[in-house]
């Protein structure tokens, strides 16, 4: 993780679309290869990016933003973290930069403030979603709709009876994988070898294991997690089909179903382009193709010891049952 | 010593000979062991102990378990033991405490609430882990917790930022031999279910290389003036897992622990 630095200006210089108009008309760059021949990916990447993942209204037909629009970004990024308010994750950053104010993750308790958060890098896209053309996410199934507003409706009346009712990042089970959220603990080391590939998400102390040898997938009976990966090179890409995935891995329906292909490709010394092709059939009624960019940083990733130092979770469940033995003895809340 | 006529005979049985009395166990000529395409020792791949280290890695002979309904499954194996001499040097305060501990383990092993094991602990679970080895890093995945480690190649300066659960590890070779020091492991872990134990500031240093195409030999020397008298060493075989299309799984154990850590503070349960 990277502190905020507090300073008036923040300019974040845009790596990205120059090494990626580069990479278009055909640049001399080329990736360097390691030991074994493969392309070499290494490294530590940082995904701090602004791009949302589905386009804001504002953006219209968009897919680049403007000269105008990266200006105008820069100026309220500088302004948001100068405020030192409370934290901004994923695309909160980008709403309290069109929308002026600036909205807590949990503006009960308050939460991190924004010394916690990355830097976040300004890209092109208007949308981390490439398709859809319209940047934002298939439809919903009619499955998935319900089973939302079930949870929803859960959540509000059950808050805290369990710690089955607080999500699975709470709990520290799992982040999922990929974990693509920005802005925080979102870096990824890459590692190689001859037969594997290793993707490390510091959060939350992951290693997904990639092997890149012919190799079927574990048993469709054995469901995990973070599903089961395997990889090939595709020329200087790297693909990787991820199946296997178990139906509580995700709160949509039926993610037993989801098949991810990714393709991760070094366009510059710097920049690694990411791209999720997503077919979760329990979920969405249709695929959906994700682009991020990666940058590469010098930093090290840390341990994330999410269970070892998991208070909060004792903290909120403990909470919870002092407030209804108080509402229960016919006290106010304070 | 060997006269002309049965020359080649008895040149290959002095050969055997001096095979036999050097040890059963020890380095393989440099053409046999796995190396990687820049020619340092391979350690890639997927390993694991055999053995009862992770209950006690002193000897011992088999015991009752913790808890009774569990009978002939929970109760504990015996072990000739990894520790090399046998018994762990520490000072009288470090043996109680490893009493005390051992007597309320069930409750204070840390492991037991699925935490990060830490090292050297990590690498004899009854669990398999794998290593990916790189030029500059090498990765090790273990199964168990999704714990894992980066060795970072040839960067004797790069001090830990922090304490960790696994440790800070910092590695290099010397000829065919993976020497790995690790430091700034926090005090909360133990070494097995004995209670074995150290504080943050345990220095260890492991030494992995190769007895055989599928088999490695770990040792690990621990120091920690704290509670050791003087350093002390464990040595125990890795075997590599050769089943076929041999993956690690997951072991993601949170889940199986929080009725454990949480369950008395659920809504309704009778102390509340």
């Amino acid at each position: 993780m990277k502190k905020v630095i507090l300073v008036m200006f923040i300019f974040q210089t845009i790596s990205i679309p120059s090494s990626w108009v580069l990479a278009q008309t055909g640049s001399t760059w080329e990736v360097a290869r390691t030991i074994d021949g493969d392309p070499d990916l290494q490294g530590v990447w940082e995904n701090n990016t602004i791009t949302p993942v589905e386009r804001p209204d504002v953006f219209g037909n968009k897919s680049f933003l403007s000269d105008d629009d990266i200006a105008f970004l820069r100026r309220r990024i500088a302004e948001i973290n100068a405020a030192g308010d409370d934290a901004l994750f994923g695309e909160g950053v980008l709403q309290a930069a069109f929308s002026g104010e600036i909205t807590s993750y949990d503006p009960s308790t308050g939460n991190y403030d924004s010394q916690w958060m990355a830097e976040r890098t300004i890209h092109r896209r208007t949308s981390q979603i490439t398709q859809p053309s319209n940047g934002k996410y298939p439809p919903r199934t009619e499955k998935a709709i319900a089973a939302a507003k079930a949870l929803a409706e859960h959540r509000r009346d059950h808050p805290a009876d369990s710690y089955t009712d607080r999500p699975l990042g709470e709990r520290c089970v799992s982040f999922g994988a990929p974990r693509l959220s920005s802005g925080y603990n979102s870096y990824w080391q890459i590692v190689q070898s001859k037969e594997t590939v290793a993707i490390i998400q510091e959060m939350a102390h992951d290693v997904r294991i990639i092997p890149i040898v012919p190799m079927p997938h574990a048993n469709k009976n054995i469901k995990l997690w973070h599903g089961d990966s395997r990889g090939y090179w595709d020329g200087d890409t790297l693909v990787i089909e991820t199946t296997n995935y178990s139906d509580k891995s995700s709160t949509s329906p039926e993610t037993d179903r989801k098949v991810n292909v990714e393709k991760l490709t070094r366009i510059s010394e710097t920049a690694l382009r990411y791209e999720l092709m997503s077919d979760d059939p329990g979920q969405f009624t249709g695929s959906y193709t994700r682009e991020i960019i990666f940058d590469y940083t010098e930093d090290d990733i840390y341990e994330y010891a999410c269970h070892e130092g998991n208070y909060g979770m004792a903290n909120i469940l403990s909470g919870h049952r002092v407030e209804e033995a108080r509402a229960a003895a016919g006290l106010r809340e304070r | 010593m060997c006269d002309r006529g049965a020359q080649q005979l008895c040149f290959l049985i002095v050969v055997l000979m001096q095979v036999f009395v050097c040890g059963s166990v020890s380095a393989l000529e440099n053409t046999e062991i796995p190396r990687t395409a820049n020619g340092r020792p391979d350690f890639s791949g997927i390993w694991q102990a055999i053995g009862t280290a992770h209950y006690d890695i002193e000897p011992h002979a088999s015991d009752f378990g913790p808890l009774v309904e569990n009978g002939a499954i929970g109760a504990i194996p015996g072990g000739i033991g990894v520790v090399v001499g046998g018994e762990i040097p520490y000072t009288d305060e470090g043996r109680a405490q490893q009493e005390e501990n051992k007597a309320t383990w069930l409750e204070n092993d840390p492991v037991v609430k699925c935490y990060m094991p830490g090292i050297p602990r990590a690498n004899y679970l009854p669990f398999p882990f794998q290593v990916i080895q790189s030029t500059d890093h090498i990765v090790v995945a273990y199964e168990f917790a999704s714990a894992s480690r980066i060795v970072y190649l040839n960067r004797p300066d790069f001090e830990a930022p922090i304490l960790s659960w696994m440790g800070h590890s910092r590695g290099h070779f010397e000829d065919d031999v993976l020497i790995i020091d690790v430091t700034d492991q926090v005090a909360d872990t133990w070494l097995d279910h004995a209670g074995n134990h150290h504080t943050d500031a345990l220095k260890v240093t492991e030494r992995y290389y190769h007895a055989g195409p599928n088999t490695l030999i770990y040792e690990a020397t621990l120091v920690d003036p704290a509670v050791y008298t003087e350093p002390w060493t464990i040595r125990f075989p890795l075997y590599r897992r050769l089943d076929e299309n041999m993956q690690l799984l997951e072991y993601k154990c949170v889940e199986f622990t929080e009725e454990l850590i949480y369950g008395h503070l659920r809504k309704g349960v009778s102390s509340n």
